[in-house]
């Protein structure tokens, strides 16, 4: 089984800092995404199972319609694999209630007046990040027991709770470490991937211009999130 | 080897508020919370300490939440 651990926003120097060594590996690096005119999720994350820079054609569907976007599979990498299983991938399979209740409730701590009920929504907000992230967590887990020929699991916990909470240190401790629990739990070869970092704006979090990636098997330099594709079919191949 | 466990008292109204904290994180109770909390004191007492709210900040990551389609 191949397995990538796909983690949304995982930011490079959290993981060193953090000394997460499962999630580091033997090898580990930052991603090259600058040919994107911004490190947006939808686009990333496309671009990564499509292998090809995906941006204008998601960006057409608009601001809303992006976060629809659905490939099918035959169009992606994952149509090399006999027995693919894919868990909440952005542009795949992605738990649209879930992830749009998460904007929703963003926007609802921006527009609030006060203090108190921004307080109220962002522990709303967190609760539902986290009920979602232990879920995923479990399915995950479940699926490295099975016969898949690939798995992928996405992770939305360290974007999700890094936009309001990227200022938490212990918080987001927390979670890398429980990220880096989930990725000791592997006992195959895997691929630790993010779309894009976190950068930090007092207690918010935005997306940083460049992902992160890890190995066991090899150096991969500084990769274009694209080139994973190929990587991963090439891994198959040595299979 | 097995770790062994002391007691210290702290007071019961910042027992209460960890317990309101704990709701919102993985942590299981009050007192695996405080031994995370008092490990990382402990350990990176040259850490950067927890942000507070500023709406300089709020500003620009709404902004940059728009431009990532986060927001409308």
């Amino acid at each position: 089984m191949i397995v990538v651990l796909a983690i949304d926003a995982l930011e490079h120097t959290l993981v060193e800092g953090f000394n997460c060594k499962n999630l580091m590996q033997e090898f580990h690096g930052k991603t090259d995404i600058s040919e994107f005119s911004e490190p947006r999720t939808m686009v990333l994350w496309s671009s990564f199972m499509t292998g090809k820079n995906m941006e204008e054609e998601v960006m057409a569907l608009g601001d809303e319609g992006m976060w629809h976007t659905k490939f099918d599979i035959k169009n992606t990498f994952f149509d090399q694999f006999k027995d693919p299983k894919i868990i909440d991938l952005p542009g795949f399979n992605y738990i649209r209630e879930q992830h749009d209740k998460e904007r929703i409730l963003l926007k609802q701590f921006f527009d609030a007046q006060s203090e108190d009920e921004k307080k109220s929504i962002r522990t709303e907000y967190n609760n539902h990040a986290f009920e979602h992230h232990r879920k995923i967590k479990q399915e995950f887990i479940d699926a490295l027991n099975e016969d898949y020929d690939f798995l992928l699991g996405y992770f939305s916990i360290a974007d999700v709770i890094g936009h309001l909470n990227f200022g938490n240190r212990a918080m987001m401790k927390m979670i890398y470490k429980d990220m880096d629990e989930i990725a000791e739990t592997i006992k195959n070869n895997y691929i630790v991937l993010s779309d894009h970092g976190m950068d930090k704006i007092g207690m918010f979090g935005d997306h940083s211009n460049y992902g992160f990636w890890s190995s066991s098997v090899k150096d991969f330099g500084n990769p274009k999130i694209t080139d994973f594709a190929e990587i991963i079919k090439e891994n198959q191949q040595v299979k | 080897m097995s770790v062994e466990y002391g007691e210290i008292k702290i007071p019961i109204d910042l027992i209460k508020k960890i317990e309101e904290r704990v709701k919102e994180t993985e942590f299981e109770s009050v007192d695996e919370y405080a031994t995370f909390v008092l490990e990382e004191v402990v350990k990176d007492d040259d850490e950067e300490i927890e942000e507070v709210f500023s709406e300089e900040d709020e500003d620009k990551v709404k902004e940059r939440l728009r431009a990532l389609g986060y927001l409308d």
